[in-house]
């Protein structure tokens, strides 16, 4: 990823809009833009969705393989979450290996589905020791208008709560719905003008600081928390957007459970 | 090509597996502006593929030394996403997605005005997120959808469709079966108006006058699917 110069003037008007509690595109601090949430868009997938978050548009597949248990933990499977960001998603997006910006998009989600025990991978074991199932999550950006962050966790998550575990193709036993437990959601702040807002867009990232994202579980149990970029911020900050991720989650698992 | 000559692939009635009749394509749709911060873009489903194209530019080239003093640089890449194929398909380039992205490119590059953007980059990116066969002609077919999405002027659109042969019988547009098992595979990049090529590849085993056939089932599909292609361009600029 290219880093983008940061035009002096998108920041000062940035922080201009701030002190007057508005956003680039009308928003208030809080709101987020309009979600769309579909499943099982992916023909060849075993569970999929896309969603779309303003001009945010980000597609999740889930694929399954055997695999051979580790051998300390010889009675699960496993779980992989990866993202990957290409060049179709935006001009400051470059093809080769994934970028560090993409594989902590993937480590984070990853985190917040595997901490929060939604995927049973004791389940997932089919002989002890020697044959297990392995999810695997790919998470793939289609646009990028900013926050690829909860739009993957989105994603993910209503992907495998549609996955079915191709038992039948791998010769072991009769296809069936992968069990999905809880309902982990991310939500995430931007530091933008100098105070926190939800669900930024690219060009509050572009001209904005550090970002935190928090992972909340279906009894507001804390999953996973991220801080990136460079800046600091307070105690009574980190406060403020806590209580409003607990609101928001509960809000978005809705979305999640209606599908 | 499989070559599993045995493998019935053409029923009593000579309708293929998937009941189509030999010189019957798959369904397709297309649609245009569907990346919000590309300057051009296009989703085609052709059977079970899909082939989502963004074409961001034309932009400023760099490092300097790729550029050109007297056109702009076509800067193509051709890949499938993890989760489009039954078996998860590791990220990353491999030989099959350069080889592909290069002969893509090579047939865009004959339609583009390259003259006109000196010293800049056109970047084109496919991306199959579902794959059946025939994801070169699709990506090829909805890249050049993308570019005109874009307003980047060519001398014509690029529709590229692909014949063969199964069971001894010349059939257009291969599906997965059909590719698998098959024993020709004939992919053409097709100039709608006059009739000329830009991409052609070929393997497999065909007579001369089984060859004849395969080429202009891909002529005839060619024209179909180009009235699809224009109807997408329209309805998408009157939104």
């Amino acid at each position: 990823m290219t880093i983008p110069i940061v035009p002096k003037l998108l920041r000062a008007h940035l922080s201009g809009l701030a002190g007057k509690n508005a956003r680039i595109d009308g928003r208030s601090q809080w709101e987020g833009r309009k979600i769309e949430v579909e499943h099982s868009v992916l023909p060849r997938a075993e569970g999929s969705a896309r969603v779309r978050m303003g001009d945010t548009i980000v597609l999740a597949g889930a694929k399954f393989q055997l695999m051979q248990p580790y051998p300390d933990r010889p009675n699960q499977g496993g779980l992989m979450c990866s993202a990957d960001v290409r060049p179709i998603a935006g001009r400051h997006w470059e093809a080769g290996p994934p970028s560090p910006e993409a594989i902590e998009l993937g480590r984070v989600v990853d985190r917040g589905i595997r901490e929060s025990g939604c995927i049973d991978v004791d389940s997932l074991c089919i002989i002890p020791g020697e044959k297990a199932w392995q999810v695997i999550l790919d998470l793939f950006a289609v646009s990028d208008d900013g926050n690829l962050f909860d739009a993957f966790a989105l994603a993910g998550i209503v992907a495998l709560r549609n996955a079915t575990l191709p038992a039948e193709r791998f010769e072991v036993g009769e296809d069936y719905p992968l069990p999905v437990s809880k309902t982990p959601i991310m939500c995430s702040y931007h530091k933008v003008g100098g105070r926190f807002v939800y669900d930024a867009c690219a060009r509050e990232e572009l001209g904005g600081d550090e970002r935190i994202h928090i992972t909340l579980g279906d009894d507001d149990n804390v999953h996973s928390l991220q801080k990136g970029l460079k800046g600091i911020f307070s105690a009574e900050e980190f406060s403020e957007i806590m209580t409003n991720a607990q609101g928001r989650t509960k809000e978005l698992r809705k979305i999640v459970d209606s599908l | 090509m499989g070559g599993y000559g045995d493998m019935q692939m053409i029923d009593e009635n000579g309708l293929r597996v998937d009941g189509r009749s030999p010189g019957d394509i798959r369904d397709i749709t297309i649609e245009t502006g569907v990346i919000p911060v590309a300057d051009g873009s296009c989703r085609m489903t052709w059977g079970t593929n899909e082939a989502i194209v963004a074409v961001y530019g034309p932009m400023e080239a760099h490092p300097r030394k790729i550029q050109r003093q007297d056109r702009a640089v076509l800067d193509v890449a051709y890949n499938m996403a993890p989760f489009s194929t039954t078996d998860r398909m590791r990220p990353g380039f491999n030989r099959r997605s350069r080889e592909i992205s290069k002969v893509t490119k090579d047939a865009l590059e004959s339609v583009v005005l390259l003259e006109l953007y000196p010293r800049s980059k056109i970047r084109v990116t496919i991306e199959i997120v579902s794959a059946e066969a025939g994801t070169r002609c699709v990506g090829l077919t909805a890249a050049s959808v993308a570019l005109a999405d874009a307003g980047i002027p060519m001398t014509d659109l690029v529709v590229s469709v692909a014949s063969g042969k199964i069971n001894d019988v010349v059939v257009c547009d291969l599906n997965k079966e059909e590719d698998n098992y098959g024993e020709a595979d004939l992919p053409m990049g097709i100039l709608p108006n006059s009739g000329e090529l830009v991409f052609l590849q070929m393997d497999g085993d065909l007579s001369q006058e089984e060859f004849k056939e395969a080429w202009q089932y891909n002529m005839d599909a060619a024209q179909v699917v180009h009235k699809m292609m224009v109807e997408a361009l329209k309805r998408g600029d009157s939104q």
